[in-house]
């Protein structure tokens, strides 16, 4: 896939996300046991053999950088081209507030943008989970004659999202905006894109010269007006953009369930992450571990039942967690019971705590914390 | 540029006595203790002990050895001014090349290679031992005392040691006898197989061996004794820690069965960490009706059923009903739904179909032992696989 270039904005953190975003982006969120929530997007590029791109971020990115170190895992060190971060070089030094849209995003590093020597460009965002197959995309795409490719999903988000309204032509006719729930005709985005380089320069400077700065309201919509040619791609397996608390917690139990964890996972497309040494996980005499996802490097002495626990986690005798989401490093005590609670990286809960949440509303517990 | 201590590994042996496990992979390449092969134990401790360059010398079936080690990556071994070299038999111009025919004779055809490190010592491993130890220490040890050679030893029972090359010291501490397997032993300190050689000695003793036509070119049979002959001086050095050959079916079950234990062999010690090639899976999961005790289980894995006192490598599937006692899975072993599987090595990517049976609890019987299914293997639906039994791969059963 010579042809192409990445680009993944890495740079909302979300609000609703709370306490998980305090000190990373959204795209940094670990999810699943093992991964960051950037880790599908960067392997959805790489499985589809596009290996150079840029990481648009603007700030909190400390624990992004550490995650993406030189893109080796994702086959992304190369001599030439490769991953490249991009925090903002390209603005006005007046600028002190978050970017106002994605168009403005990437006028921040537009002389980047300017300098790819590919045909076509991927736009992806940090905050997708799902596993897309690029190659069948890209493939639509040159077949067509659109310039930019919306892949789209069949499911039905609960967040707000944007939708595209196809024509008989199958080409989109238009956006829906701020979208919460289905909507007859037409399919939710993942903001996902295969756009010709000249195409996304045009949007860019147009854009600009507006100071109008929104993808979608402004971009997409001037493009779609001037009679610009959209096509679609529908992505049918697993997919959610995560933006809030609910859907991050979600999104992870929606792996206990085989269907989703195979199609996020299919054996052709690896999803690859930053490599962790190497023992297994431990379970104890009087473990107990139902319907649950365990990572590496763990201990568990007590019992897990509907549980996502990342590497490094040692739970104690008699410790009883359920609907639980442990991050890396974490330490239950014996016989604390836990429910309903997602701990951030490194939270130690001493022994004997009693702690529940709700479905509808989990305890989050920040990084760090001692309980 | 001079280094003080590089190391070479000598990880060419078949490992016969492995049989259907090694049939296509050398021994230092069995898979060990969930998410290991036996070679990363010497190399993590190459790179704890902080000796970043190691010469690799394969022979026997080296395709996957060579493909797991790589540029060295997943040990620090990625080293510019040094790193992991796999050093394969060679021939050279107007000379007629030839595999290794000893341990030390692979050292000699390899003298070229450590010339270029310059090195003042070499330490010799073996690649089918299962230990942490911490190189530098030892190599304290020989610099202190002048050695040519320091050998690492371990205390053993009298009874042990009739089976092994058996060490006495004089009262100086130095070595002073060498016995290969004496029927009656005078000392208790057993050879490990791990040696750190001054390089111009040991340079010197290979060169002398190599063309001595009577010597069958191995460290503990010639080179040793001819030093001890000369009268150079050779330290032992103690080593209390766990230690294990795993040069047999049994001695590699009842290893593996040591990982189960942090007062043996504790993997989970942050400041020794033995480091792996990590394949690319999924969390492991553990499904509504399993059950996981007392085990070891890898990432990728998807259990259904119930494991007890096992270790399980990346990518195992358990199925539901199905019951896996005292047993080693390797990558991508697969236990169907119904099957057994007791006391057991099950090889990479094995089957056990539904409803099978491999291995049986011990009876105290003297035919009683581990039974092991090579790579690659169909265990047909309701099949037996006896006690003691060794599958190869390519058989039906």
């Amino acid at each position: 896939m010579n042809n192409y270039h990445g680009i993944i904005f890495a740079y909302k953190s979300y609000p609703e996300l709370r306490e998980l975003v305090a000190e990373r982006t959204a795209a940094s969120l670990p999810i699943c046991s093992r991964y960051r929530l950037i880790d599908f997007s960067l392997s959805s590029l790489r499985n589809a053999g596009i290996v150079d791109v840029g990481v648009i971020m603007q700030r909190d990115y400390q624990s992004l950088l550490d995650h993406l170190g030189s893109g080796k895992p994702w086959d992304m060190s190369r001599r030439t081209g490769g991953l490249r971060m991009l925090p903002p070089f390209g603005l006005p030094a007046h600028h002190r507030g978050d970017y106002s849209g994605t168009i403005e995003a990437l006028n921040a590093v537009s002389s980047y943008i300017e300098e790819i020597p590919k045909k076509y460009i991927v736009l992806m965002i940090g905050n997708l989970c799902a596993n897309i197959n690029l190659r069948e995309v890209c493939r639509v795409h040159e077949a067509s004659d659109a310039e930019i490719t919306a892949v789209c999903a069949n499911y039905e988000p609960d967040v707000l999202h944007n939708r595209y309204v196809v024509g008989e032509d199958g080409y989109v006719m238009q956006v829906l905006f701020d979208r919460t729930g289905p909507s007859q005709g037409s399919m939710p985005a993942l903001e996902c894109y295969i756009i010709n380089k000249d195409t996304l320069l045009r949007m860019m400077d147009r854009c600009r010269a507006l100071d109008k700065y929104r993808f979608h309201q402004d971009a997409i919509t001037m493009f779609l007006r001037e009679g610009g040619k959209m096509g679609t791609y529908i992505h049918r397996t697993y997919a959610r953009v995560i933006k809030d608390v609910d859907g991050y917690y979600a999104a992870n139990m929606d792996l206990l369930n085989p269907v989703n964890r195979n199609s996020l996972f299919p054996a052709s497309r690896p999803v690859r992450t930053k490599l962790e040494s190497g023992v297994s996980t431990y379970y104890g005499t009087e473990a107990v571990s139902k319907n649950s996802l365990v990572a590496d490097n763990c201990i568990i002495e007590g019992s897990l039942e509907n549980c996502i626990v990342f590497t490094g986690v040692h739970v104690g005798k008699g410790a009883v967690l359920k609907n639980c989401i442990i991050m890396k490093d974490g330490v239950v005590g014996n016989d604390t019971h836990l429910d309903y609670v997602i701990a951030d990286k490194d939270v130690t809960f001493s022994s004997n705590l009693a702690i529940t949440g709700t479905q509808r509303l989990p305890i989050v517990v920040p990084k760090g914390s001692e309980v | 540029m001079s280094k003080t201590c590089i190391a070479m590994l000598l990880a060419g042996g078949q490992g016969s006595r492995l049989y259907a496990l090694t049939q296509d992979v050398a021994k230092p390449g069995v898979p060990f203790g969930g998410k290991y092969r036996i070679i990363d134990f010497p190399l993590s401790n190459c790179t704890n002990s902080g000796i970043d360059t190691v010469g690799v010398l394969t022979q026997y079936r080296p395709l996957q050895l060579n493909s797991y080690i790589g540029s060295g990556q997943p040990w620090d071994l990625d080293v510019d001014d040094g790193g992991v070299y796999i050093l394969p038999p060679y021939q050279t111009a107007g000379e007629k090349g030839s595999w290794f025919t000893g341990t030390a004779n692979a050292i000699y055809q390899n003298i070229s290679f450590i010339e270029n490190f310059d090195p003042e010592n070499v330490l010799i491993l073996s690649g089918d031992h299962i230990y942490k130890m911490d190189y530098a220490e030892m190599l304290r040890e020989h610099l202190a005392h002048n050695a040519a050679l320091t050998i690492s030893v371990q205390q053993v029972s009298m009874e042990e040691a009739t089976r092994l090359g058996i060490m006495s010291t004089g009262a100086d501490g130095y070595i002073s006898e060498f016995e290969e397997k004496p029927a009656h032993p005078k000392s208790d300190l057993a050879s490990m197989g791990i040696y750190i050689f001054n390089w111009k000695k040991l340079r010197e003793y290979l060169i002398a061996d190599e063309n001595d036509p009577n010597s069958s070119k191995d460290f503990g049979k010639n080179i040793i004794p001819a030093m001890l002959a000369a009268g150079e001086k050779l330290w032992p050095y103690r080593f209390a820690g766990y230690w294990r050959d795993v040069g047999t079916i049994t001695s590699l079950w009842d290893a593996n069965m040591d990982t189960l234990s942090t007062t043996l062999i504790n993997l989970y010690d942050p400041s020794w960490p033995i480091y792996s090639r990590s394949p690319v899976c999924p969390p492991h999961y553990t499904g509504e009706g399993s059950s996981v005790v007392h085990s070891i289980i890898s990432e990728g894995c998807e259990i259904y059923g119930h494991v007890e006192n096992s270790v399980l490598s990346p990518s195992v599937k358990v199925g539901k009903g199905a019951s896996v006692l005292y047993s080693v899975l390797m990558p991508g072993a697969v236990v169907e739904d119904g099957a057994v599987v007791k006391y057991a090595i099950i090889g990479e990517r094995t089957v056990v179909h539904s409803r099978a049976h491999v291995g049986e609890e011990p009876d105290g019987s003297e035919t009683w032992g581990v039974a092991t299914c090579g790579p690659d293997i169909e265990i047909k639906e309701g099949a037996a696989v006896p006690a003691g039994a060794m599958v190869y791969t390519g058989e039906e059963v």
